[in-house]
């Protein structure tokens, strides 16, 4: 296994490994040098760069940045998703060496009306149903919740009950600005979001939503959320002051968990800093059975331990830009 | 023949290689022709606005850009623009 650092020089805005495989893919951006996606074989030792992302000319778009790689189903081996900007979705069907743009969001017809957010218009969560083979969510930023139910052909909004007071008009039925989306793999029509405006649950496959941080989560902004897969009913998210401010609110550095789908929070700051005005981004998250996991902006990384306190594992790293869990043979 | 130059995260896209000599009438046939030229241009075949190519100590920008002739030419340098700050 390489030791690192890997991709040197490059910013990866997402980076997992492929449960199917063992492939790691990485969204690798360079302000010079453009969006590419990775892919190593080997455990990082070495990369291959796919075919150069393109849209089509008549969409008189180009690609800004690959933001999120989403390895597909089980029965689909060689199927990958990237999301990027400017709010695109690609799909791969030879590994991540070619990526096909889906033409169902790159035409969307409220497209005009999708708004681009401080991270630009940056499709950063793709989920898929592990039921329904024909369903599955994005989630772009100041465009909203998408969901497919015919594999991707057509794509409705998904964002009743979700709030938009960056809005003029919030009462709309898209330009949600969406942070990150998850859904709970246990229970499929379950997901949470963590919003611009609010926390939200839904527990009908985004057909509605409920508004959750209202009951002791000190500030409506964040954008990571993470979950426990063995109960749907928890969820962890760490706020920041506003969408002004991109700090922990009164340099309180804590997480928030719910585990009654968020009738009630208890912070988690056991192990954190006493006072920090920390920022964690929306990829830098991470959870499995054992644990959650996260990453801040000032290069700390941190892991719950069974006692509910924070073990900071890694220090002094650049700015962590995402975190995913794995289990890495030695 | 020119000689082309890479900053050290091309040369480590390119294998670790940190230079190669190509052919070609334009700077943009010489560019094209290296192993990393998806890196150097957009989809749209243009150079993105923060790459900078010297053309034997001349900023190609001056010489008619991706055509800018080769003819005479002895270095490429490729210079990201933010090298540095």
């Amino acid at each position: 296994m390489a030791e690192g650092p890997l991709l040197a020089g490059w910013g990866v805005y997402h980076a997992t490994v492929d449960a199917r495989d063992g492939t790691i893919h990485a969204a690798a951006n360079h302000i010079v040098y453009g969006p590419t996606v990775r892919r190593s074989i080997d455990g990082g030792l070495t990369w291959e760069r796919s075919r150069k992302l393109s849209l089509p000319s008549d969409s008189g778009m180009t690609v800004n940045a690959a933001w999120h790689v989403q390895p597909g189903r089980p029965e689909e081996p060689d199927t990958l998703y990237l999301g990027g900007d400017p709010a695109v979705l690609f799909r791969s069907d030879d590994g991540g060496e070619t990526w096909e743009v889906n033409r169902g969001i790159l035409e969307h017809p409220t497209r005009r009306a999708w708004l681009e957010g401080a991270g630009g218009l940056c499709c950063h969560s793709i989920q898929l149903d592990p039921i329904d083979p024909s369903r599955m969510y994005v989630g772009i930023t100041s465009a909203g919740i998408f969901r497919t139910d015919d594999g991707g052909e057509t794509w409705h909004p998904r964002n009743a009950g979700t709030a938009a007071d960056h809005l003029p008009d919030p009462d709309v039925e898209v330009g949600q600005c969406v942070h990150k989306l998850l859904l709970h793999p246990a229970r499929p029509e379950r997901l949470w979001q963590q919003n611009h405006c609010g926390v939200y649950r839904s527990d009908d496959a985004g057909d509605s939503w409920e508004r959750v941080d209202g009951n002791g989560v000190p500030s409506q902004f964040g954008f990571p959320i993470m979950l426990d897969p063995r109960d749907p009913d928890t969820a962890f998210v760490i706020p920041e002051e506003s969408y002004e401010y991109h700090y922990s609110p009164a340099g309180r550095f804590a997480v928030w968990r719910t585990t009654d789908s968020g009738e009630t929070w208890q912070q988690l700051n056991d192990g954190l800093p006493d006072r920090a005005w920390a920022a964690v981004l929306r990829e830098a998250s991470a959870y499995d059975e054992r644990s959650v996991y996260f990453g801040t902006q000032s290069g700390s990384f941190f892991v719950l331990d069974d006692r509910d306190v924070w073990v900071e594992a890694a220090r002094h790293l650049p700015p962590i830009l995402s975190v995913e869990v794995t289990e890495w043979p030695i | 023949m020119a000689h082309i130059v890479l900053p050290s995260v091309l040369s480590a896209e390119a294998g670790g290689r940190k230079s190669f000599e190509v052919y070609g009438e334009t700077v943009g046939d010489a560019l094209r022709a290296l192993p990393i030229a998806d890196l150097l241009f957009d989809e749209r075949g243009e150079w993105n606005r923060w790459l900078n190519v010297y053309v034997d100590g001349i900023d190609a920008r001056e010489r008619g850009g991706q055509e800018c002739p080769l003819a005479e030419t002895r270095e490429i340098r490729i210079l990201a623009h933010i090298a540095g700050g």
